[in-house]
This record gives C-alpha cells, structure tokens and sequence, in this order.
C-alpha cells in the first residue's frame, strides 16, 4: 500500500507495546497462527486493490460473489432437520416453514448414511435417531409431503449412498409431477472428505468418486438447477483440523471433483457453476473470515487461470456455512447460543450464501423446537438488527483482514504442492495424508486446551458446579419399530421379478462404467432399498470395511 | 526404567458412528503416558470387541459413542464380557452420553463414563490411580 | 496361579492363551512357560511379513489370513507396532486392516510392542512363536515393524520372509532396500494395482540378477482387488525352510554379531560403496563381494 507512514509515531507506538503486559495467553487463533499486536500498511506489501480484492461480483470475488451481496438479498436461513421417520421429519418441515425458514435441509440417520437399511442388524438401535430414515422411494415421498419443492430449494446431506438418494429424489419428484429442470437444491455427495474425515464410507475411494461423478453428470444434464455436490471443509474441521487444512483439503477435494467431471468428458464450463462448498463457522472470527476470503480468491484464480473457465459463474465460490458442532458445550449449554451468534457473525462477514445455525442443545442429543427456534432467531437478528448487511464486505480492507486472507490463500497453495508431491489426491488418501495431519491438529489443540493455553468458558474457565439440566429431545423407540414394519409391508407388496431385474441392469451399468442414475431411478420405482442397492453395487465395487486410522 | 508392566487398553467405537475424533485424541495421550494402546477401528460390533480384548488381554476397555445408542450397545458389550469370563476388564465410557443415564451405566457395571472434553490428564490419572487390574 | 494357567493353556483355554502371551511379553516366567511349551512338535510354519511403513503389511497380513481360513487353515498373527522409547507406550493399530470375524476361532490375532532400536520385532517373540505353535495354529504370521535395513533378528524366527515394496514415484530404487533382500525369501511388489508396479517388479528383477543371487520369488499383489494372494501362497508354500540348527545361545550370539555388523555397514556406507560398485558391475561373483566385504566390516 502506497501510504505514507510517520515512522516516528509507530516507534512510539513499538516501545510502548514492549512495555505493555504480555498476553495471558498466547496469542494465536485457534489453529495455532500467530497474531501481531497490530496489523498496518507495512503488513501488506505490494497490496494492490482491483487484483487482490477488487469488486464484489467480479474476478477475484475476494469481497463477495454478488454485487450487492446481503443488501439486495439475504443469505438463505437454512437449517438441518431431521429425526424419526419421514412422516415426522415432514411435519418439522412444515413447522420451518411457517416460522420463516427460506431452504429445506434434510438429516438421515446413521443407517441411512450408511447405506444400511432399517431391518438390517447394524442398524438396531440407530434408526430414526439422528436423522430421518430412508429406506425407500416411499419415504421419500412421504418426507416431502404436500411441500412445493419446485419452489423451494431442498438440501439433502448425505455421501456414501448418494447417488442411491439422488435417485429415489428424482424418481419421487417425476411421480409427483415435477420437471426436473425446476429442481432447487443440494446433496452433499462429498465422497473425499469421508475418506479425510466423517468415515461415512461403503465403497473403496475410486468408485466412491465415480458414483459422486455419475450424479454431477447426470444434474449436469438433466437437472441443471441443481448443485450435485456440497464440496464440504464443515468436517474436515469437526474432526480437529486447522482453519488452513480446512481450506486446503476442501479445495483440493474440489479441484479433484473437477478433474474427474473433465475426464468424464465435460467441459468445465458445463459443470462448474453448479459446484458448491460448504465451510465450517468456528470461534476465531477473523480467521474464519480469512478463510473464507481466500477461499474464493484461490478457487477462481485455479478455475480461471488453470482449468481456463470462461463462464464466470464457474469462477465463484459459492457457500453454505454452518456453525462449528465440535465447539459446542455441555457445560452451561445456554452459553452455546453466544458462540452461535459469533459464529453466525463470522460466516456473514465473510460472504456466506446460506447458514445453519447450532442449536445450545445439540451435544446432548437432537435439538428441541426451543433450541431450534432460537437458532433460527440469532440469524435473524444478525440479518436485521445489527447492521452488518448494509453494504458489502464490511470487513475488507482491514489490514488484519486483507493480512490473514493472504496467509491463509499461502498455506492453502503449499497444501496443494504437498498433495501433488505425493502423486496426487488418491495416493494421498491411501497414504493417510489428510488423515494425519488432521490427527496431528486434534491433539495439538487438545493439549492447548488441557494446559489451558485455550481457555473455553464452562469448561477450563468460568466453571460452575451446577449445570442447568435442559430439556432435551429424546426419540422414542418406537420409531425403529414403526419404520421396520413399514419396510417389510413394501418388502411384502412390491414386485420380486420387477427388483431383480432392475438390481441386475443396475449391476450391468456398472460394471459397463455407465453412468447409474437411469437405472437407479428404475430400481426406485421398483421398491428397491437403500441397502439393496448399495449390495448390488458392492457386488461390482468391492466394499471398504475398514477406516485407514 | 519404569519397572510397572504396561497396561493394554481397548479402545472401541461400537456401532455405525464413525466420529473418531475423540478416540484417536485419547489414543495419542494414552500412548503417550506409556499405555499400550490398542485400536481396531471403526464400526465394530459388540461381539469384535469382546474377541478384541479377549485375545488382546487387555486390562481395560474403553467404549466411545456419539449416536445415542450406549443404552443398547454398553450392556451388550457387558453381557458378553461376562459370558466371555472377563469380568476382571474395567470398562470406561467416553462420548455424549446424558447425564441422567450415567448412574445407570455404572449401576451395570461400567467403571467410569467420561464426557466430551474431559481433560486428558483426567482420564490418565483416573487409569493409574485404578491399577493394572492384573489378575495372575 | 501360573501352574493353573498353564494347565489351561495345554488343555487350549484361549484366554490362557492371551495371558500367558502377555507374560512372556513382560518377560516373566519365561522358563516355565518355555518348558510347557516344549512337549510339543516343531514344524508349524511362520511367516514374516516385512518392509517400510506405509506399504500396506496390515492389509496384505489380513487378505493372507482370510486366504488362509478359506483353504480352512488356522492362523495366528502377531502384529508389532513400534513402542516409544521416551514413555514406553505404543499405539497397536495393526488390526484394523484385519478381518473382524469374531466367531471364527481359526484366527487369532495380537498386537506386540516392539522397543525400538535395530530390531523390527518384539522381544521373547521367539517364545510367542513357540507359545502359538503349541497351541495348535496351522500357520503363524509374523507382521514387523517397518523394517530398516540389516534386520537380522526376522531372519531367525521366521521360515519365510516375505518383503514388500510399492510402487514408486521417482525413478531410482534406493540402494538400501536392497538391504532388505538380503532377509527376503519372496519379494512382493504391493499395492499392484497402483501405476508403475511394472516398472518396480523390473527394477525388483534386476537388482536381484546380479549374479550369485539366490532365488527369490518376485510378485505382484493387489490387496485392494484381492490380486496375487494364492500365487503368494503357493511361492511361501514352496520355499525351503529355514531350520534353525544352532543352539539358542549360539544363535543368540550369532544375531547380536549380525546385529553388530549391519550398524558398521551402516555407519561406513562410504567406504562400502565402491566394493558395491563393482560388485554391481560384475567384476566381483556375489561371494567374493561378501568376503571383502567382511574384511572392511571386520578391520
């Protein structure tokens, strides 16, 4: 920055910072970066205003992907439901919507995201409990119920069954007589980060991303309003890493899904646009802003100056943001709702397209209406009482910002040489990479926490000897057994003839390396399971039993 | 030299949860105190557990779960450790587990429940104030 | 107490097994338990598996093991991890990649700790050995730590010795892992389904045409695509047993002068090198090269 500085008011300044007491903790964010006392011009050097930030809208969107940003529209208030069966999940909906929420976002249970059906003896325990339970293209219909999903857009996250998921949506919306290309929505589909960090895994990595491709294709072609896959850092960082690896791993897991989609034969430009991210929102608030900054700054230098997009929607990153689970408290859960809203803070400063917001309650178990309702209201108040929507990228400019955008954008790049030292994103899996330096990160953090470098309140600081009991959500057991017996009926009632033959065309697709989505959607309508389907499959791909630790 | 026998510990994740954030910190910090830690990995069934720490003879057993399920899975796992004839194996809990239900666990027999963000060194401690719990 | 157990254990109680596997780890009661154990036949084959961190000895252990139980042999595998010097723990993750099969009493398997050093295996693993064997196991599969070069100590508990490499990157074969064929009865090139697993079977090949070269069997295995594991079998299967004829003193002694050696080589690399030279060039057969080799260890 060309500003003239007088250099005896900053020495001033030195010496009395030298006599100032010294932090009581260290002073770095959360991952670990160290901060300076102050940030001024002297922090960026060669700082220059149209290439490193230039315009909200424009190339390269460090301020923000749309001109106006929140003050001409605000971001989506999208936050997660799901829990018990589809019927259930559908009325929770419904009570969203009516209390202002603008997006869908659906929750499976574990066995559900696990490829599993709800009879199957993993599952004994499980079903309905953290999420809705699909087992069939029925479930599907009877979750979005009487819910114009041609006009609102809908999420749906889940990975390693995805493309099985994908199918039942498409075939039930057709039923229901929507046009594809009216589809709004999201499915997570993020098949890499599983391997780094959420383990919601079935099949081995390579066919993992071929089935990931298969639906990017197939919405690529068909469903062109639909974002196929949630390019998600939200785990990476849950399972302990960095802000900087969060943002490496999530990049690189993009570039990888854009690598393939070209090999698929597709021209970046086709697909590109539609390719979504997803970050987490955690408690060092200028970090997170950072983060996301460099984000959309790294990508759209990599989409257009590396893969040569033209298509300038193919250059924005966009993302869905929501606030960091793995910060959440069980001790005075209340105060969980003041780290949401700084949270919710951070991911509004730094340009989010849509927010979840935790509920206080959800350590302990799935939020109550209470605790949701609540959430809901943070970003509400965010988005009309506080100001910070006025004009875009408030923040930037700020010499700490612009700083930390710059570290970060750095850190990320020699993330993405030491991946391609090692050949590349799927030898780098297979050598426990990401895994590692993620386990690294964790423990590091948890030692600060333990010596108490990093104070947390309620827990190393602050703490108190009650703690206020919260009602909490339970599910009733009877969910397991409502879903179990539904199964069976449409077990009992469909066509055996009409699912062996679309579970044998299904098998043939792949091992023809077709793409799946046709002949999933037929085994759809056939009353195929989940499960069945994921069986099926593994007959071709093999299966992974085992998480590489 | 330290002249104690290094206790074997079994730490497992029961059930489709795949959350190993926890478990692999406590594995880092266990080793590091000079356990001998022993992880099979993700999603194992109550019955891999119990084959786990018979032929592993390990000393203790420590269960992580974030699903919800550890009112189905602990006494599971504590049935078939009794059947098994290790009814000398100190189990430990760790995860989100609600409070109303700890008194139940231990009622069955689990040593110690351990919730998220415990401190390692609590968990250390808690492990050598206990003893190898060796039997002859 | 411990005549209780070892009671138990002749009569094939399998937690007295794991106990007792315990105490020799601890080193205790070792000449008890050495007498228990020594009634029984000899001739149970062990195998060792071997080779750098990362090329995937857990994985391939396992599919081996569950190849094994398919043809309806019993195995028992003893897989070490590395102990820390500095506080003695140890992090045992070898299971992992290893079939979970609760009820199939056939497969045993447990984690050692090795203390560090030269070795790549446990102490009193010998006994272990014996201890497994005894009990009744078919096949025993020893998986070592991540081996460096010159470990002796393998050589001498196992009848084969199977070394992995992986594919590489970069074009040149470090001259050390040569040092791992020198332990080697079958080479494996693993994770075969990886680019460039040709290339490294070729340079694999190579090095060990150098004349004078016993044989080794060289194969391709893919653990991932379940590639490759009855053609290993077969090559384990079929090679010449390592009869262990010394006397376990002497064999003691023998391993500590080995031991003693592979550091010098270790430490005088330097001055090594030119004999390796034209030994690679073939101006030297492959036991004149020892020889003087010796003579540059020995002065």
């Amino acid at each position: 920055m060309a500003t003239a500085m007088d250099r005896n008011l900053w020495a001033r300044w030195q010496q009395e910072i030298e006599k100032a007491p010294a932090a009581e903790q260290p002073p770095t964010t959360i991952s670990g970066v160290p901060i300076d006392p102050l940030y001024t011009p002297d922090n960026l050097d060669g700082f220059d205003y149209d290439t490193e930030l230039g315009y909200p809208g424009q190339y390269p969107y460090t301020r923000g992907v749309h001109a106006s940003m929140y003050r001409g529209r605000l971001w989506t208030m999208r936050q997660f439901a799901g829990f018990g069966t589809a019927r259930q999940t559908n009325e929770r909906f419904h009570f969203l919507v009516e209390r202002g929420q603008t997006g869908l976002s659906t929750a499976f249970d574990l066995p559900t995201l696990m490829g599993l059906d709800s009879d199957d003896p993993r599952s004994l325990g499980e079903v309905g409990r953290l999420g809705v339970a699909v087992d069939t293209i029925d479930d599907m219909r009877q979750l979005f119920a009487d819910i114009d999903i041609g006009k609102l857009s809908v999420s749906m996250t889940i990975n390693a069954p995805a493309v099985v998921i994908m199918a039942f949506y498409l075939a039930n919306a057709q039923d229901q007589g929507f046009d594809w290309k009216k589809l709004r929505g999201t499915i997570q589909n993020d098949t890499l980060k599983e391997f780094h960090a959420q383990n919601e895994i079935y099949f081995p990595p390579e066919p993992s991303v071929k089935l990931a491709i298969d639906v990017v294709e197939f919405c690529t072609r068909h469903v062109p309003q639909w974002n196929p896959v949630s390019i998600s850092g939200y785990h990476i960082r849950e399972a302990g890493s960095t802000a900087a690896q969060e943002l490496a791993f999530t990049l690189a897991d993009g570039f990888h899904y854009v690598d393939e989609g070209l090999a698929r034969g597709l021209a970046v430009d086709e697909f590109a646009p539609r390719l979504s991210f997803f970050f987490n929102a955690h408690n060092d608030l200028f970090e997170e802003v950072a983060k996301y900054r460099a984000a959309r700054l790294v990508w759209a230098d990599r989409l257009r100056n590396h893969y040569g997009a033209k298509n300038e929607n193919s250059w924005k990153l966009r993302f869905h943001a929501q606030t960091a689970g793995c910060s959440l408290q069980d001790k005075q859960p209340e105060v969980n709702l003041i780290r949401v809203a700084y949270q919710a803070l951070a991911a509004v400063l730094g340009g989010c397209q849509s927010l979840h917001t935790n509920s206080m309650d959800e350590t302990l178990a799935l939020p109550s209406e209470h605790a949701v309702t609540l959430a809901l209201r943070t970003q509400q108040v965010l988005a009309h009482e506080t100001g910070v929507t006025n004009t875009a990228d408030p923040i930037g400019g700020s010499y700490f910002v612009e700083s930390l955008t710059r570290q970060m954008a750095g850190e990320a790049r020699k993330y993405f040489e030491r991946i391609d030292e090692l050949g590349g994103m799927l030898p780098a899996i297979d050598r426990g990479f990401f895994r590692r330096e993620i386990a690294e990160a964790s423990f590091a953090y948890q030692r600060e926490v333990d010596a108490n470098h990093k104070l947390i309140v309620g827990v190393n600081a602050y703490q108190e000897a009650e703690s206020k009991q919260l009602d909490i959500l339970s599910i009733d057991q009877a969910v397991e057994t409502e879903q179990v017996d539904s199964l069976n009926k449409i077990k009992r009632d469909r066509s055996a003839a009409d699912l062996a033959r679309t579970l044998d065309a299904a098998r043939r697709a792949a091992e023809a390396d077709e793409n799946l989505l046709p002949t999933l959607v037929d085994a759809a309508r056939a009353r195929a399971t989940v499960g069945e389907v994921m069986l099926a499959l593994a007959d071709v791909y093999g299966r992974c039993d085992t998480a590489v630790v | 030299m330290d002249q104690q026998p290094n206790v074997r510990i079994v730490l497992a994740k029961v059930g489709l949860d795949g959350h190993d954030r926890g478990v692999k910190v406590v594995s880092r910090a266990l080793r590091d105190a000079g356990f001998h830690v022993i992880y099979p990995g993700l999603w194992q069934s109550p019955e891999a557990v119990v084959r786990t720490v018979a032929d592993e003879d390990a000393d203790w057993l420590g269960i992580s779960l974030l699903s919800g399920t550890h009112m189905t899975l602990v006494p599971k796992i504590l049935k078939l450790l009794a059947d098994a004839g290790l009814t000398h194996v100190g189990v430990l809990v760790g995860g989100i587990i609600p409070e109303t239900d700890i008194p139940k666990l231990l009622a069955l027999g689990v040593s110690k429940v351990f919730g998220p963000g415990t401190p390692l060194p609590e968990i250390i401690t808690y492990l050598r104030a206990e003893g190898s719990r060796t039997h002859a | 107490m411990l005549d209780d157990l070892l009671v138990r254990l002749g009569n094939r109680d399998r937690l007295a097994l794991a106990r007792v596997l315990t105490l020799v780890s601890r080193g205790e009661h070792l000449a008890a338990i050495r007498r228990a154990v020594a009634a029984r036949p000899e001739g149970t084959p062990v195998v060792a598996i071997t080779g750098n961190a990362g090329v995937g000895k857990s994985t391939l252990v396992g599919k081996l093991a569950e190849h094994l139980r398919t043809a309806g042999k019993s195995v028992a595998v003893l897989a070490c991890d590395p102990q820390s010097p500095l506080t003695g723990g140890a992090l045992l993750g070898d299971r992992v990649r290893m079939p979970s099969k609760p009820d199939d009493l056939g497969l045993f398997i447990r984690s050692v700790a090795a203390a560090s050093g030269h070795q790549a295996v446990a102490e009193h693993v010998d006994l272990m050995i014996r201890v497994l064997a005894a009990f009744g196991f078919d096949v025993i599969l020893l998986e070592t730590v991540g081996a460096g070069q010159g470990d002796t100590a393998v050589r001498d508990l196992a009848d084969v010795v199977v070394v992995l490499v992986q594919p590489e990157s970069g074009d040149e074969m470090q001259w050390e892992k040569a040092g791992l064929f020198e332990v080697a009865d079958v080479v494996v090139i693993h994770k075969a389904d990886l680019p460039g697993a040709e290339r490294m079977e070729a340079q694999v090949r190579e090095l060990l045409s150098l004349p004078g070269c016993r044989e080794i069997a060289v194969l391709r295995v893919s653990s991932a695509k379940g590639q490759g594991l009855d053609q290993l079998w077969n090559a384990i299967a079929h090679c010449p047993k390592r009869a262990g004829e010394l006397e376990p003193a002497a064999q003691l002694l023998l391993r500590r002068a080995q031991q003693v050696l592979a550091e010098r080589l270790h430490d005088r690399a330097g001055s090594v090198t030119p004999l390796v030279d034209r030994w690679k060039r073939r101006e030297l057969d492959e036991a004149q090269a020892a020889d003087e080799l010796l003579h540059v260890l020995v002065d």
